[in-house]
């Protein structure tokens, strides 16, 4: 998908001999811009999503820490699609692919909406259909978002199932659209939380990724809960570079408001946790992570999710010295959660 | 997700959702639950208040999930039959559902 000048489609004024044309032809090939990543010239979107020759920037934290604290973010938003689950999204449908899952099947996922919103773009590239289901908190912005790529959504309440999966609502759904027998395998299920190219995107990119930044000067790395994917992959890419590299885990409150994060009390802990990557586990309530998720919008002047707050809530947490270099992951950007951050300043106001 | 509904009257008089009739149908057969219960909660949206929901469905799954539908979202289970591995749920969509 290059830029080109040719006017296709267009009748053609006057015949040309051949031998014309073809050098016109070619001429018009040369003049077309070939994708080049140093000029940040791309022939196609799915080509932005970060890889080690193509990072998420690192951000210094310099006003919400304690002082003597040096830590930086990493953040994930300037991936195309808003978030870290661009790396997933691409390496789910990769590993599909290259084990022959895909063809000519519909997709379904379960997803807080991040997955769902990378599934959706790449597979609106290659025409495929995909079919969502989200937990019914997920904020409007993201539903609206999904349904504008062209995804079905199914917004399903975590109690949807009460008997065999509490809490796991959307899961349990996409798990049935894609098994049903009436559906006779029409759709494929990537499944984030089982799936261990959810892993192996992190362990393959981000992980290798923030060794470099950090010029092999990382001491602790700070991720949430979710798939876990994120957490697993990094802690292990990290782990086996040096064992005495600190891995911590964030986990939320029951009954949270911070999307894309999971509580493993009340969620099942995902297939791919590997527990023996961590070393910690903050829990974080709603309260201190959005009230730190205002800090960076307005201390930092970083756009972040609420998760991002928590992650950042739980660096504050940390002993600075032992602490020594730290890298925390921003999962996404602010846009999205608007309505929720507009929900929290509007209370706020009244109860002033 | 195509849902398979079937309105099988108009506008019915609540009196008689007390029989075997049914303002909708819905065929969950060779769903796996919870799609029915999703399905089903999605097609009482559309009922009005009084108006009754036949639903069909081979998971033995929904034979738990269906009255916990009931109680959550305040409907009355008016029936809930199995037989030969086809669970039959009659339901009616009482305030505001």
């Amino acid at each position: 998908m290059y830029i080109t000048n040719s006017a296709a489609g267009q009748p053609p004024v006057q015949t040309e001999p051949q031998q014309d044309r073809t050098a016109a032809e070619r001429r018009a090939r040369q003049e077309r811009l070939r994708p080049d990543a140093s000029r940040r010239r791309y022939g196609s979107v799915r080509d932005l999503i970060a890889s080690p020759q193509n990072p998420t920037p690192l951000v210094r934290l310099s006003r919400v820490l304690p002082s003597g604290a040096e830590a930086h973010l990493k953040l994930e938003w300037f991936n195309p699609f808003g978030s870290i689950k661009d790396r997933t999204a691409l390496y789910l449908l990769e590993g599909m692919r290259r084990r022959g899952e895909l063809g000519g099947r519909e997709l379904v996922e379960a997803t807080s909406g991040n997955t769902g919103i990378a599934l959706a773009a790449l597979a609106a590239l290659e025409g495929k259909k995909l079919t969502v289901t989200i937990p019914s908190g997920a904020p409007q912005e993201k539903l609206t978002l999904l349904r504008m790529l062209g995804a079905e959504v199914m917004a399903t309440s975590d109690d949807l199932c009460p008997v065999d999966n509490p809490s796991d609502g959307a899961i349990a759904l996409a798990r049935a659209v894609a098994e049903s027998p009436a559906h006779r395998g029409r759709y494929a299920m990537p499944n984030q939380y089982a799936n261990p190219d959810n892993v192996r995107a992190h362990y393959e990119t981000t992980g290798p990724e923030i060794w470099e930044q950090t010029e092999g000067r990382v001491r602790t790395f700070v991720a949430g809960f979710g798939t876990c994917g994120t957490i697993t992959g990094v802690g292990r890419f990290l782990k086996e570079r040096d064992p005495s590299i600190r891995v911590v885990a964030v986990e939320p409150q029951r009954g949270h408001h911070l999307p894309g994060l999971k509580n493993l009390q009340e969620a099942k802990a995902p297939a791919i946790l590997d527990r023996s990557v961590l070393d910690d586990v903050v829990r974080v309530d709603d309260g201190p992570a959005y009230a730190m998720a205002r800090r960076l919008f307005r201390e930092e002047a970083l756009i972040v999710g609420p998760s991002t707050g928590a992650i950042v809530e739980a660096i504050a947490r940390l002993e600075p010295v032992e602490a020594g270099l730290v890298v925390g992951i921003s999962p996404d950007g602010g846009h999205k959660y608007a309505s929720f951050y507009a929900e929290r300043l509007d209370a706020e106001e009244v109860a002033r | 997700m195509s849902e398979r509904i079937t309105q099988t009257r108009g506008a019915a008089a609540g009196a008689q959702a007390e029989t075997s009739v049914a303002d909708a149908e819905l065929d969950c057969r060779g769903l796996l639950c919870p799609l029915p219960v999703y399905q089903a909660s999605r097609a009482i949206d559309r009922l009005l208040p009084g108006q009754a929901l036949r639903v069909v469905c081979t998971d033995p799954g929904s034979l738990a999930d269906f009255p916990a539908l009931a109680r959550q979202r305040g409907l009355a289970l008016l029936s809930a039959e199995e037989r030969d591995g086809v669970q039959v749920f009659r339901l009616r969509k009482d305030g505001d559902g």
